[in-house]
């Protein structure tokens, strides 16, 4: 019976339906769309007659052949129907290979349709969204506002009643997982029960939208429209900085962004007159792409391929239109035509990007985003330096020199050793040997030349000792001669030493004695022979002009080699004696030191003052005169030196922390456009390397013209998307809105607008929407608040039978939405009950728990993802949406529930319902330790009784009181389980010692186990993991 | 299950569906009965398969990084007198080739160090790198002529898993999951096993794209079963939680569940029952099916003495037949570390002898069981090998950088002729001679032998009807049995 009257009321509502005129838009441009634009259509290439079906033009006009396609009020007069309903093979259409045809009923549409006169209109999507009159308000419902106008006259139309509204508890809970993507806290579920007033929905409702919460929440689903991701997701998959990107999504929805200037600054902040530093940071959303940097691959494969993925992203989300189908063709169904493909293209075809992103984390270009604390430290510091700078000049010009030399006898100038290493080795050094390590003898059981060491080796064949990787390396001078002492033993002497010296190579050698070391046979500055070995049994020093190994000024050496063939050597100190020195005392002396520069060398000089020793002295200037002094006092004379060294020890201090200061500060990656455009070509078959016309950036118009004043550029597009006339964007955007709340879009296919998209559920309602929102200047907020003030938003999501058959997907909204919650609010609820939940927003992205050999398994070697470190302490606790993700190996949990890869453009998320997501709940570590530790808060605040703690476990969970049964039926499994671990403590102790958080000690273990068991029972239920 | 035990939860179900007066359970409850219900809480997308299928379930060999086919099958003997000699410019033909070679001021031939002999009924060429391979040809239909137009890795392995070179389509097994449904109720539809080679991994990279779903529900994507940790992630109860409570805890959560169905009456609730009955089970299904415990000797060692190492590409190969046995539908074996731009003589060695003898055991093991028929094998890599040398080239050692236009892949077993060798190319295997097999026309073939016809599996995304082989792809009439 009850099956019977479901059947009598579907019966008649389409009875209802076929009084009513024919709607081309409705009924019949899908029909000719699916069955006929592949041949008949806007793809010019695949076009294979005349007769084209998607123009108001062409549908009504002769054809060559005399006919006309479609002739109004006269079915049998229209080519179009002769042929649809043709016997002959030869004529009917579609033809037979296409595998496509149209039954009965569809043909009795068309006709019926030609017989009332062909009524044409463009694609409902493509023509600007208009006012329609208010639907009128029926009696005894409850409206709020305008939204339940238009749901409850279809729902009157479908004879279909709204639900009431669904009571306190489910919509706190419903509303603040809606807003926030958390649950409302025990705090805030009492203190809306509490409040009779007629405002407290709105109440909580303000109270939500001013969280910062709510920014995170709506931030989170942008960004998988954004493809945002923290790697490349191509090959290495290396990580990548886009970070910054992603926490200006939030802020922006925080500080409630109108959509126009969300767009705009997206799309091309870098472009705005003056961009400030948060304009270019938000054209990371079309830096976001997947990227390679594999070897072998083509440059220009990629920059098309780039340039392709911006565009079809581009209009997926702000025009839900599917671009990409004209990459290679005309669009077979909507009007983009491939040339207007590549005009779109052209706007994102010349960025300053390189192809190949060199698996860098910072593919430029890239900027700079200091926190607000970083950028106070800089301002900080860089005043600390210029304080330290003025005292060096006050001291240098309050000095009061004079020089005690005068006349011209200049003293002799001397020789000596630079020494690199005595003793110890320089700082970095890598020591190493064959066979065996550096082996240090002391005096004066050994011979020893200075200090208290030497090396020494002894051995058969060829062996050595070396280092390398010297930190503070040692620089070539010109006329430099480098030596070391060597002492053979005259017991057991050597065939050959040598000495080698590594400037990145090893390729500079000298050798005593018999050729027998390495580079033998050369003779070259690879390997210099020097003569015979010296005299046996006493210290000598070896010297090895610099030049002849091949080491020119300016050489910096990093390693060192004693090499032998046989016996037994030893070596000390080491270095380079090169030209004349001044001595300390010549130093003071500002006419001895200049005459050093004039007649010896200017070599260590900066360049500023080579070119004044260069000028003659009579002939500088005053200026140049008190520069060269004032150079001297600062580096030379010692005395002032000495005075300068305290501030300049600061300085170079403070310089330091700069640096590392800098270099702490995130970047992340922008868009720029390069000054010499790009020139875009269409390209055949979407094949980079077959171009054809070359095309200007332009908008496609039959979407509405660019607002006057608009540049050819990304600005222009941007510019053009947000006018108030564009038929699209605003409509895709309240369309994801809806979604986000309904779970399905009133165009449910949110991605596509398009002809082959499904067309709205509530037309009327989606203008009235988008105009609303254009009115409101792009108000998101208010766009928000409007939604789930609506009586429908706040309707009961219980479903009868009856309803169900008549409105399955709910559709029609016949009651509140029901759907599961998302991954990554899944995560996060029970993170914020159990109080783990770190609230800080954005910064880097953290790596929670994870199993072990995920990345391995797949990544490539040589990849900074492919071993998975995970973190620990706060950072487990992080909301998801700060999970790290890898791209082509994305979080678990998150994948698991319908998370998409962010390889592409997503706006839509499937909803599965899967054991894989069963096991999740059941046995990821992150859950059951959330369940552990609110059971601790269930112990220590939930009461003493165990129906009071339940009812505690209840409300902190569902925002409602158990049940009686509920309460009886968990009450039970608490004795059960408790007893169970009553007899099995150690199973409790494990339970009890999930995860890295720190458990409280205080409790009884037991007890803590059966709580978390119930806990974990209550994580799992449907109701948890789904909105009601 | 105990009686008892049983008998309860049949009293549950009872009780879930007794009170079900409102009539929704009907639809929830094929779906706790449905034994495809792993996979889908709704039915495949094909009611039926557009013909007879020769092939229940497939195995796929995958060798990424892109084997040599020069050095394993494609029998080049006149090459020995090019050694060293620049490749003709008549046969490259300005094709285009990667970077890595492009900057090369020579092009020389690298003849293959490997003898090769002839093999089977039909007198097949094959390299003495594989054995034990040629003890099987009589059951392959080896492939010379597969090419594809993707001449880096990543690209090329995504363009054959899903057949677009860039990323977000489904995946093969992705594909078979949606079209033709699961075939049991304990274990995933689409299976993927990573291979261990010397102990480690290593390698070009593998995405989680290429077993990913796409645009399809995320239900088809594959799942990996792991040779470390839990084989299926998350199957393990926590430390502490014994069966017995996981049990109890489980039943008391699918009263509540029921009891909140009957409150609410949304339908995906009883999906959800089902789905934690399924996971329970799975946490005994899994362990049972990774334990090779019961395998007989002649069995193991037919595999090779890697078989006992987990993650090993034997150990692998024969949980593909056990999973096979379970009706897994698609299992997919990874192996990487064919990517030999350099060494290629030793490497190949290497890899050709930890995956020759157990390839050649996964065919026979499927033979004797009478499984052979209706399961599809199939062999290769995402492009081939050119014959030039990429860097030094000696006569002993020579390396090869990546060749798409051209290489040799192979099937058997469900619906393919076992003994053939199809296809004909140039002397110097870098162009097609006869009967080029596109990547799109060996996914067509997969899918004929499946019984479904690869034009008609379509899905409709954006507006447009996506399939697995794009608009392209003819299947291989001539290697069908």
């Amino acid at each position: 019976m009850r099956i019977l009257s479901i059947l009598l009321i579907m019966v008649l509502a389409s009875a209802a339906n076929a009084t009513e005129p024919i709607s081309f838009n409705k009924q019949i441009r899908p029909i000719l769309a699916d069955r006929c634009f592949a041949c008949h259509g806007p793809d010019s290439a695949q076009r294979v007659s005349d007769m084209r079906l998607d123009q108001q033009e062409t549908i009504f006009r002769e054809l060559p052949s005399g006919e006309f396609p479609v002739v109004r009020g006269k079915p049998t007069e229209s080519e179009l129907i002769h042929r649809i309903v043709s016997t002959d093979a030869e004529q009917k259409m579609p033809p037979a290979d296409s595998g496509k045809t149209l039954n009965a009923e569809e043909i009795k549409l068309i006709k019926q349709w030609i017989s009332e006169g062909a009524e044409w209109n463009q694609h409902w999507a493509y023509e600007a969204p208009q006012h329609s009159p208010l639907p009128r308000p029926i009696k005894k419902w409850q409206q709020n506002n305008s939204i339940d106008l238009f749901i409850q006259a279809r729902l009157k139309k479908q004879r279909l009643r709204p639900e009431t509204s669904a009571d306190k508890e489910t919509l706190i809970r419903r509303l603040t997982l809606d807003l926030t993507g958390l649950p409302p806290t025990l705090e805030e579920v009492d203190q809306f029960l509490k409040d009779d007033s007629p405002e407290a929905y709105e109440h909580v409702v303000d109270r939500l939208l001013k969280s910062p919460r709510y920014g995170e929440h709506l931030a989170r689903s942008w960004l998988d429209a954004a493809r945002y991701a923290d790697t490349h997701g191509l090959h290495l998959d290396n990580e990548r900085s886009m970070w910054p990107y992603r926490d200006w999504v939030i802020k922006a929805f925080n500080d409630n962004m109108p959509f126009d200037k969300f767009t705009i600054e997206q799309l091309a902040g870098d472009l705005l007159p003056t961009p400030s530093l948060n304009n270019r940071v938000a054209t990371g959303f079309n830096r976001c792409n997947v990227t390679t940097s594999e070897g072998g691959s083509i440059d220009e494969e990629y920059y098309m391929r780039y340039a392709v993925d911006r565009v079809e992203t581009t209009a997926t989300v702000w025009m839900g239109l599917t671009a990409g189908c004209a990459v290679c063709h005309d669009h077979k169904f909507d009007p983009l035509s491939q040339k207007e493909f590549y005009q779109l293209f052209s706007y994102f075809f010349s960025l300053t990007e390189r192809a190949m992103d060199g698996n860098a984390l910072l593919p430029p270009p890239v900027v700079k985003v200091p926190t607000e604390s970083q950028t106070a430290n800089q301002t900080r510091i860089t005043g600390e330096i210029k304080q330290q700078v003025e005292l060096v000049q006050k001291i240098l010009a309050d000095a009061k020199y004079t020089d005690s030399f005068s006349g011209d006898d200049y003293p002799a100038f001397e020789k000596s050793d630079r020494i690199w290493f005595d003793d110890t080795l320089p700082a970095g050094a890598k020591p190493a040997g064959n066979p065996g390590p550096w082996a240090f003898v002391e005096g004066p059981d050994h011979p020893v030349y200075s200090g208290k060491n030497s090396s020494t080796r002894t051995g058969n064949g060829l062996i050595q000792h070396y280092f390398t990787n010297a930190t503070d390396p040692f620089v070539i001078a010109e006329n430099d001669i480098l030596f070391a002492y060597v002492y053979l033993d005259p017991d057991n002497p050597p065939e050959t030493i040598q000495l080698q010296f590594n400037d990145g190579s090893w390729e500079h050698r000298a050798h005593w004695g018999a050729d027998k070391a390495h580079g033998a046979g050369r003779n070259n500055a690879s390997n210099k022979s020097l003569g015979s070995l010296p005299e046996l049994g006493k210290w000598v020093r070896l010297e090895v002009p610099a030049a002849t190994v091949g080491l020119k000024p300016g050489a910096k050496l990093n390693g060192w080699a004693f090499t032998q063939f046989g016996g037994t050597v030893h070596w000390d100190q080491a270095g380079a004696v090169g030209a004349s020195q001044l001595s300390p005392q010549q130093k003071e002396s500002y006419a001895i030191w200049k005459h050093f520069l004039e007649t010896v060398s200017t070599a260590a000089l900066p360049d500023p003052i080579k070119k004044l020793i260069a000028v003659a002295a009579d002939q500088r200037n005053e200026a140049q005169t008190k520069q060269l002094l004032s150079y001297y006092l600062e580096n030379v004379n010692p005395v002032t030196v000495a005075q300068l060294a305290p501030p300049k020890q600061k300085q170079a201090e403070l310089k330091k922390e700069l640096a590392d200061l800098e270099k702490a500060i995130p970047s992340t990656l922008v868009m720029e456009d390069r000054k010499e455009p790009r020139v875009a070509h269409i390209l055949e078959r979407g094949e980079y390397t077959e171009k054809r016309d070359a095309v200007e950036s332009a908008v496609p118009a039959w979407l509405g013209e660019s607002p006057v004043d608009a540049p050819q550029n990304r600005m222009g597009l941007a510019q053009w998307l947000v006018s108030p006339t564009h038929p699209l964007t605003a409509r895709v955007t309240v369309n994801r809105y809806w979604q986000h709340y309904f779970g399905t879009g009133l165009v449910k296919t949110s991605e596509d607008f398009g002809v082959q998209g499904e067309r709205p559920s509530h037309p009327g309602l989606l203008d009235w929407l988008a105009l609303s929102f254009i009115e409101s200047d792009w108000d998101v907020k208010q766009f928000q608040k409007l939604i789930v003030m609506s009586s429908t938003y706040q309707q009961s999501s219980r479903v009868t039978p009856p309803k169900h058959a008549l409105d399955p997907e709910n559709r029609l909204v016949s009651h509140g939405p029901r759907f599961r919650l998302d991954a990554e609010v899944i995560r996060d609820q029970v993170l914020a009950i159990s109080g783990l939940m770190i609230p800080t927003i954005g910064g880097k992205s953290v790596k929670p728990y994870q199993p072990a050999g995920l990345w391995k398994p797949v990544g490539f070697g040589g990849s900074n993802t492919s071993v998975f470190k995970q973190d620990s302490g706060e950072k487990l606790y992080r909301r998801s949406m700060y999970t790290f993700w890898k791209r082509t190996v994305p979080p678990p949990t998150m994948s698991i529930f319908d998370a998409p890869n962010r390889e592409t453009c997503q706006v839509r998320r499937t909803r599965t319902n899967t054991p894989l997501q069963a096991l999740v709940l059941m046995n990821d570590v992150q859950f059951v330790e959330a369940a552990r530790r609110f059971a601790e808060l269930v112990v220590t605040h939930g009461g003493d009784q165990v129906d009071q703690r339940i009812a505690y476990l209840y409300r902190s969970v569902l925002a409602r009181n158990p049940k009686p049964n509920e309460l009886q039926l968990v009450t039970q499994l608490y004795h059960e389980h408790l007893a169970e671990f009553q007899e099995h403590p150690e199973a409790a102790k494990s339970l009890v010692s999930t995860g890295e958080s720190v458990r409280n000690e205080s409790l009884d273990q037991t007890e803590l186990a059966a709580w978390t068991m119930i806990v974990h029972l209550i994580f799992n239920l449907s109701e948890t993991v789904t909105k009601g | 299950m105990n009686p008892i035990r049983e008998a309860e939860l049949i009293e549950t179900r009872r009780h879930f569906f007794g009170r079900t007066a409102t009539g929704l359970g009907a639809a929830a409850l094929t779906s706790l009965m449905n034994p495809a219900a792993f996979a889908s809480s709704t039915a495949s997308a094909l009611d039926a398969p557009h013909f007879a299928p020769k092939a229940k379930r497939v195995i796929y060999l995958f060798m990424s990084g892109a084997p040599s086919q020069l050095d394993m099958w494609d029998y080049k003997p006149k090459m020995q007198e090019w050694y060293d000699k620049d490749l003709p410019d008549s046969v490259r033909n300005g094709q285009r080739i990667t970077t890595m070679t492009s900057g090369q001021k020579r092009f020389p031939i690298a003849p293959s160090t490997f003898q090769f002999k002839q093999h089977g009924q039909h007198g097949a060429w094959i390299s003495e790198l594989l054995p034990h391979t040629a003890g099987v040809i009589d059951d392959l239909a080896v492939i010379r002529t597969v090419n594809t137009e993707a001449i880096n890795h990543d690209p090329a392995i995504t363009y054959i898993q899903t057949g677009s070179q860039l990323p977000g389509r489904p995946s093969t097994g992705a594909w078979l999951s949606y079209g033709l449904g699961s075939m049991n109720e304990n274990l995933p539809t689409f299976v993927v096993l990573h291979s261990t080679v010397n102990g480690g991994f290593g390698g070009q990279a593998l995405y989680a794209r290429l077993w990913g779903s796409g645009w399809l529900s995320t239900r088809h994507q594959g799942v990996s079963l792991r040779s470390t940790g839990d084989p299926v992630l998350y199957l393990s109860n926590p430390k502490g939680i014994s069966s017995k409570m996981r049990r109890n805890m489980l039943d008391k959560l699918a009263l509540l569940n029921q009891d909140r169905f009957d409150d609410v009456g949304d339908p995906e609730i009883q999906s959800r029952i089902a789905q934690y009955e399924m996971a329970y089970r799975m946490q005994t299904s899994v362990p049972e099916l990774t334990d090779i415990s019961g395998e007989t000797q002649s069995t193991l060692d037919m595999y090779g003495p890697d078989v006992m190492k987990p993650g090993t590409f034997a150990a692998n190969c024969l949980l593909a037949r056990r999973l096979a046995e379970r009706d897994v539908r698609f299992t997919q074996v990874f192996i990487r570390q064919w990517d030999q731009h350099g060494n290629l003589p030793k490497d190949i060695r290497r890899q050709c002898g930890i995956i020759d003898q157990p390839c050649a055991a996964l065919i026979n093991d499927l033979k004797q069981r009478g499984m052979l028929e209706d399961t599809l094998v199939i062999w290769g890599g995402e492009f081939g090998r050119t014959i030039y040398c990429q860097g030094g080239l000696t006569k002993t050692n020579y390396g090869r950088d990546h060749h798409p236009r051209c290489y040799t892949k192979w099937m058997a077993g469900g619906g393919i002729q076992g003994g053939i060798v199809y296809g004909e190319t140039d002397d110097f295997s870098y162009n097609v001679q006869e009967n080029p097999v596109h990547i799109h026309d060996l996914n067509a073939t997969m899918l004929h032998c499946l019984g479904v016809n690869h034009e008609q599996l379509t899905f409709k995304h954006q507006g447009r009807q996506f399939r697995l082989t794009d608009v392209h792809g003819k299947v291989v009439k001539p290697i069908l049995a």
